[in-house]
C-alpha cells in the first residue's frame, strides 16, 4: 500500500504544474473583471501610506481591530490589528501605525504582555512589537497614547493603579524609562519638553521627558478637576503647538505648549451662541457638551466642532444631538447644526475641503458630512462605535 | 457649590478596606501603595474643597430626582448613579455579588449616590466583577459627579480589574461602603 507521504511526493508535480499555469493565467484572469471563470490563486491587496481623506475608526468595546474608511467614496481600505482596548496613533511621517496594546498569553488569563505594535502603513503587516512595562486599560481615550511631534517619542499612559507614563523611542523601538506621574493623565505632546498632563489638583504638569532625570513642573491651577472637569480627549493643534480644551459646563481653553506653558482665559460655548453660560447646579438646563470624543478641530480653518445636547449638568457622556461650529479665534458660535441620531464621537478630516465624521451607539454608524454644504455625504453601516482618528495637518 | 468630599470618601474607603482585610489578603499582595496611589495625590485638592454635600432637593441631580430603590436590575435604581456597563444583578450575580466564576476587584471607582427611602446620601463602590468577557446585559451608563482619569477613583471608564487573577471585565457591583 502507498503510504500517505509518499502519494503526497507524487503529487508535487501534479500540484507544481497547476500552480504554473495559474500564474500564467494570471493577468488573463485580472483583464476579466466582470464575471472570471479562469482557475485563480489567492494574493494580497497593497494599500498607500494615510491620506487626509482617510478615516480610522476603533470598533469599540466589543470587537477588536480598527477600520480604515475612505470618505470620499465610502470604501473600507483594510484593517489595523488593534487589541480590545488598544491606543493607536499614527506616524507622523506616515510611514507607520503604532499600537498600544495588551494581550495575555492565554486569551484572557496567562501571562500579560503590554507593547507598542508598529505595523508598515504600506502593507499594514506587523513590524516590531516593543515591550513595556504597562498601560492603562480603558479604551476610547486619544491622549493616553501619544507621539512628540518629530514622530520619534512615543508616550502611553500607565495605571497600576498608581499612574506612570511609558516613554518609548520609536526609531530605535525600545522602552527607555518609566516617569512616575502621581495625580495626573490625559497626556498633551509638548514640544518644548516632552508632554505634559491634566492634573487633579487644576493645574497642567510639564515633563522634561528626553532628560536622564525627568523634571516635572506645574502651573497654577486653572480648573476644577471636580466640579467642572476638563474632558480627557482634549485636542492638539501641532501647527500651532497648542491645545484646546473642552469643561463640562462649556468653557473653551486654549493652551499654548511651551516648557512653561500657558493657558488662555476660558471662554463659554453657550456665550459664544448667545445663551447663558453652562452651570453645576442641579435643575438647570441648558445645552452641554457631551460624548465620549466630543469635540474636533479643523487646524486649518480654527474651526471647533462640538457635540452638544440640552440637560443638566453631570450628563456629559449624553450623546449629543446637535453639533455647534466653533469660530475658536472669534470665541463665536458660527452655526448649530441638529443631528437625527445622537453622537458619543465626532472627527474632522484635515483636507482643504474638509469632512466631518459623527458616531454613537452600539450599532456603529459613522455619518460623513461635506463640511462646504453640510449635507450628509455618506453613512457607513457597522464601521464601529469607538475613537476616530484622521491624519495630522502637514 | 461643592458637592462632595472626595478625600473622605477615599479615607472611608480605605479603612473599611483595611478593616475588612488580612495582612495575608489581597492587599498584602497589591501593596498598599497600589491601593492608596490613586488617593494620595489628591489629597491637597480634596482638602480645599471639603464640604459636606448637598442633600437638598435642589441639590439632586436629574438621575436622584426620579431614583427608585425597588428594582436593582434597572439603571435608575439609586445605587447606580455612578455606575458604567453591566449589571452583576442581570449577570447571575447580585448587587454586592459576583455571578458565579467571576472574581470581585479589590479596588474600585466610587459614588455617592441619594438612596430615595431616607433621603440621604451613601458611599458606593462599584466593584467590578472580573475574568469572565462581557456580559453585556443590562448596560447602564449613568454619570453622577463622574470626572476625568486624572481624578481616576471617580472614573467610570477605567476597568477596574486590578489585583484578579484575570483583567477581563465581565459586569459591575454597588457595594453600599456607608453614609457619605
Amino acid at each position: 500500500m502507498k503510504s500517505i507521504a509518499s502519494r503526497m511526493l507524487s503529487a508535487i508535480p501534479t500540484l507544481a504544474a497547476c500552480l504554473a499555469l495559474s500564474v500564467i493565467d494570471a493577468p488573463q484572469a485580472l483583464a476579466d473583471t466582470a464575471n472570471p471563470t479562469e482557475p485563480e490563486e489567492s494574493d494580497v491587496a497593497a494599500i498607500t501610506p494615510p491620506k487626509p481623506g482617510w478615516i480610522f475608526v476603533n470598533r469599540g468595546f466589543v470587537f477588536p481591530g480598527t477600520a480604515i474608511y475612505d470618505t470620499g467614496n465610502g470604501k473600507m481600505l483594510g484593517l489595523v490589528q488593534t487589541a480590545l482596548l488598544a491606543d493607536m496613533a499614527i506616524d507622523p511621517a506616515g510611514k507607520f501605525y503604532y499600537v498600544a496594546e495588551t494581550i495575555w498569553s492565554k486569551g484572557n488569563r496567562g501571562t500579560r504582555q503590554d507593547m507598542v505594535t508598529v505595523y508598515d502603513s504600506t502593507n499594514l503587516k506587523l513590524q516590531a512589537e516593543i515591550p513595556i512595562p504597562g498601560r492603562l486599560l480603558i479604551g476610547g481615550r486619544k491622549q493616553d497614547f501619544i507621539l512628540s511631534d518629530d514622530g520619534k517619542l512615543g508616550f502611553v499612559y500607565n495605571f497600576s493603579p498608581a499612574s506612570s507614563v511609558s516613554v518609548v523611542d520609536l526609531e530605535k523601538r525600545k522602552f527607555l524609562r518609566a516617569i512616575e506621574l502621581p495625580g495626573c493623565a490625559s497626556l498633551i505632546p509638548n514640544p518644548g519638553a516632552g508632554f505634559s498632563a491634566l492634573c487633579a489638583d487644576g493645574s497642567l504638569a510639564t515633563v522634561t521627558a528626553g532628560a536622564a532625570k525627568p523634571a516635572i513642573t506645574h502651573s497654577a491651577p486653572f480648573f476644577s478637576a471636580t466640579d467642572d472637569p476638563i474632558f480627557d480627549n482634549l485636542i492638539y493643534d501641532k501647527t500651532k503647538q497648542q491645545a484646546v480644551f473642552l469643561s463640562y459646563t462649556g468653557k473653551i481653553y486654549t493652551a499654548k505648549m511651551a516648557a512653561a506653558p500657558t493657558v488662555s482665559e476660558p471662554f463659554s460655548i453657550q456665550v459664544a451662541a448667545g445663551l447663558r453660560a453652562g452651570d453645576t447646579k442641579p435643575l438647570d438646563v441648558n445645552w452641554y457638551p457631551g460624548g465620549g470624543q466630543p469635540m474636533a478641530l479643523h487646524r486649518a480653518s480654527g474651526h471647533l466642532f462640538v457635540l452638544m445636547h440640552p440637560g443638566e449638568y453631570w450628563t456629559h457622556k449624553a450623546g449629543g444631538t446637535e453639533i455647534w461650529d466653533v469660530d475658536l479665534a472669534a470665541k463665536k458660535v458660527v452655526k448649530r447644526v441638529p443631528i437625527t441620531d445622537p453622537a458619543t464621537t465626532i472627527e474632522v478630516t484635515q483636507e482643504a475641503a474638509p469632512k466631518l465624521m459623527y458616531s454613537g451607539g452600539e450599532g456603529g454608524t459613522v455619518h460623513v458630512i461635506d463640511l462646504k454644504t453640510w449635507d450628509e455625504t455618506l453613512k457607513l453601516d457597522r464601521a464601529g462605535s469607538g475613537v476616530i482618528t484622521v491624519t495630522d495637518a502637514r | 457649590m461643592k458637592k462632595f468630599d472626595a478625600d473622605a470618601m477615599g479615607e472611608t474607603l480605605l479603612r473599611r478596606f483595611a478593616g475588612g482585610t488580612s495582612r495575608r489578603g489581597i492587599l498584602a499582595r497589591l501593596g498598599a501603595a497600589l491601593v492608596a496611589a490613586p488617593v494620595f495625590p489628591l489629597l491637597p485638592v480634596s482638602r480645599a474643597e471639603a464640604a459636606k454635600p448637598d442633600r437638598s432637593g435642589e441639590g439632586k441631580t436629574a438621575f436622584a430626582r426620579v431614583a427608585q430603590s425597588k428594582d436593582n436590575t434597572k439603571c435608575d435604581y439609586w445605587r447606580y448613579c455612578a455606575i458604567d456597563g453591566s449589571l452583576c444583578t442581570c449577570c447571575g450575580g447580585g448587587i454586592h455579588t459576583c455571578p458565579p466564576g467571576a472574581e470581585p476587584s479589590p479596588v474600585s471607582w466610587v459614588g455617592t449616590c441619594v438612596n430615595p427611602d431616607d433621603g440621604k446620601s451613601y458611599l458606593i463602590a462599584y466593584r467590578d466583577c472580573c475574568g469572565k468577557a462581557y456580559c453585556m446585559q443590562c448596560d447602564c451608563n449613568n454619570t453622577d459627579r463622574e470626572t476625568q482619569l486624572y481624578v481616576p477613583q471617580l472614573n467610570n471608564d477605567v476597568i477596574w480589574c486590578f489585583g484578579t487573577s484575570s483583567m477581563e471585565y465581565h459586569c459591575s457591583t454597588a457595594v453600599l461602603v456607608g453614609p457619605a
